[in-house]
């Protein structure tokens, strides 16, 4: 009985696997293009262009590696990165109330991912306070079956923030790092105090 | 000896020692809020001594937080129990008819003492996910990791050699077995944070694969115990050839198929080398027909979840088909299946797996003590009715 607890190396034989990434893959030309800024599939709702032009100014810096687009639409700032493992979309969002709570939005991510909804009594676990801008945010991670997500979701003073990195499961793990240097790098204009 | 045997038999102990189980479960249960069941377990039911310190959610913590709370765990109090069992039974009990309910209870008490320390030390789990309309012929298990190396080159099957992670200490040497392999542990840590640097200039042990092709570096983290959490195990890995080391690979649970594989070679042979979750093979596959995920008419809330399953065995006789559901999970060679999880949208059902030796007792244990209730009440009521008839 005392035995069972020691690890020993072992060797064994198994039948023949197929292995998911078995070709040797040559990342750069496999590699998906970003998708183009704007006009993504997201309804724009009559109000939130309003929303979002009356919301405050931004300010960042652009983590090394990473190239900016313009703003546009709704979009408050774009950024798209590219590795040899495929690509990823950071996209800044502001809207007003609270967007249907934070559950709500976790599971809107979660189903851009192709993911299950999680319930009210998991999602804490999911989440991590994060400061952003002197304001008290969340953080979460959610890693999808070839695509996940960064995100962060910041209450401010009646809209709600949101910030996303987006796109293949490799990248957007290597980019945590960045993503979280650019959300410590975030100022937002705030006229409330 | 004799003052001990007093000690050990008397009553007054059994009534310390279940008012000290009832504290510890109430503990136990406190603790579970930040540690998850998995280590609580561990913590408060699987050890000698227990203590409770003030958690830093409470209120007032900031006044109480030195409050520590020391108390005797699981294995104590069992053990404990079970002498205080025994030691009565041979210092008070005759063998005598009358009593024969109260000892068939008393055995059922210690059978599940016994029991519940083999699950302990026994049992094994693990998951199982499987796609629908696929196959799997492995568990893996979240808590533990291992070194594999894989070597694909025959044919008919691939052969993998692995070195569980409790033996990946910094500085030690292990052997690979079956291989001319040995390889260096330069760090293991056993949750760490997988980040990436293109520009190559944070200082990093690896010299080989992933690590130096992506720029990606490891900074170790506190371990996480909550439940649905997973500790990303990571290493530094210096893998030597008789001809002398080859390089350093960084290697992590995170880094795995969803990858592209990194190889160890020499000159007549090459390897993939990871670290991932701990995995059990088995001599069958399990299919996953069909997976359903039953909600209530017109709300989100869930009635059933089943898993229409099919076990082919290299031993065709042993086939079997089965409907895996709350409370029917499906026993197998040894194992049991439980419906556990899903995921990918309904497509994918994950199985909890239990290798359980004594998995039979606790059943046998509540028989008995069943058993026994009824005998005894049995005994009195014929000795009642008995009496009544006599006056």
């Amino acid at each position: 009985m005392v035995g069972c607890d020691q690890a020993e190396p072992t060797s064994y034989q198994i039948p023949k696997e197929t292995r998911q990434n078995e070709a040797p893959v040559t990342p750069a030309a496999t590699a998906p293009q970003p998708t183009p800024t704007a006009p993504s599939n997201m309804q724009i709702l009559p109000g939130m262009q309003e929303a979002a032009n009356q919301a405050g100014e931004i300010a960042y810096s652009v983590p090394a590696g990473w190239t900016e687009s313009p703003a546009s639409g709704i979009r408050k700032a774009n950024m798209q990165v590219v590795d040899e493992n495929g690509s990823a979309e950071l996209t800044v969002t502001t809207f007003p109330g609270d967007v249907g709570g934070t559950l709500a939005n976790i599971n809107r991510w979660r189903g851009q991912l192709g993911l299950a909804p999680t319930t009210a009594a998991e999602l804490n676990s999911q989440l991590e306070s994060y400061v952003i801008s002197e304001h008290g945010g969340q953080y979460t991670r959610i890693i999808g079956n070839t695509d996940s997500i960064l995100g962060a979701i910041l209450p401010m003073h009646g809209s709600t923030w949101f910030f996303k990195l987006q796109g293949t499961s490799a990248t957007v793990i290597a980019n945590e790092p960045a993503m979280k240097q650019f959300l410590d790098s975030v100022q937002l204009q705030d006229d409330a105090h | 000896m004799e003052s001990l045997i007093r000690f050990f038999s008397s009553l007054r102990l059994t009534v310390v020692l279940l008012s000290f189980s009832m504290l510890l479960i109430f503990f136990g249960t406190l603790d579970q809020v930040q540690y998850g069941i998995w280590h609580t377990q561990k913590l408060y039911f699987e050890s000698f001594l227990a203590i409770w310190a003030y958690p830093a959610q409470a209120p007032a913590y900031d006044q109480l937080y030195w409050l520590r709370i020391p108390m005797p765990g699981g294995y104590l109090l069992g053990g404990l129990l079970f002498l205080n069992l025994i030691a009565a039974h041979i210092t008070r009990f005759k063998l005598a008819w009358k009593k024969s309910g109260i000892f068939l209870v008393h055995f059922g008490l210690i059978l599940l003492l016994v029991s519940e320390l083999m699950t302990d030390l026994l049992s094994v789990e693990s998951q199982m996910p499987v796609d629908e309309g696929g196959r799997s012929n492995y568990s893996q298990s979240y808590r533990s990791n291992e070194l594999v190396f894989i070597d694909r080159s025959h044919p008919d099957h691939d052969t993998i050699h692995s070195i569980p992670s409790q033996l990946l200490q910094a500085g030690k040497v292990v052997k690979v077995p079956d291989s001319p392999l040995s390889i260096r542990t330069i760090n293991y840590y056993p949750n760490a944070e997988i980040g990436r640097d293109p520009s190559g200039k944070i200082d990093s042990p690896a010299t080989q694969g992933a690590a130096v092709k992506m720029g990606i570096f490891a900074n170790p983290k506190p371990v996480v115990y909550a439940e649905n959490t997973i500790n990303t195990a990571t290493a530094y890995i210096q893998v030597i050839s008789p001809d002398g080391p080859l390089g350093t690979w960084l290697v992590s649970n995170v880094i795995d198929d969803r990858f592209p594989p990194q190889f160890v070679r020499t000159d007549d042979q090459a390897w993939e080398i990871a670290l991932r979750f701990t995995r059990n093979y088995y001599p069958f596959e399990i299919e996953l027909i069909d997976f359903k995920h039953d909600k209530y008419p017109g709300t989100e809330i869930p009635f059933n979840y089943s898993s229409e399953v099919m076990a082919h065995h290299n031993d065709p006789t042993k086939n079997q088909k089965a409907l895996i559901y709350m409370n029917h999970p499906l026993r197998y060679e040894g194992l049991t299946f439980y419906q556990a999880s899903f995921a990918n949208q309904d497509r994918t059902s994950i199985f909890q797996v239990v290798r359980n030796p004594g998995w039979i007792l606790p059943y046998v244990s509540v028989l008995l003590m069943g058993l026994g209730m009824c005998v005894q009440f049995g005994i009195h009521f014929v000795k009642f009715l008995s009496k009544q008839r006599a006056s």
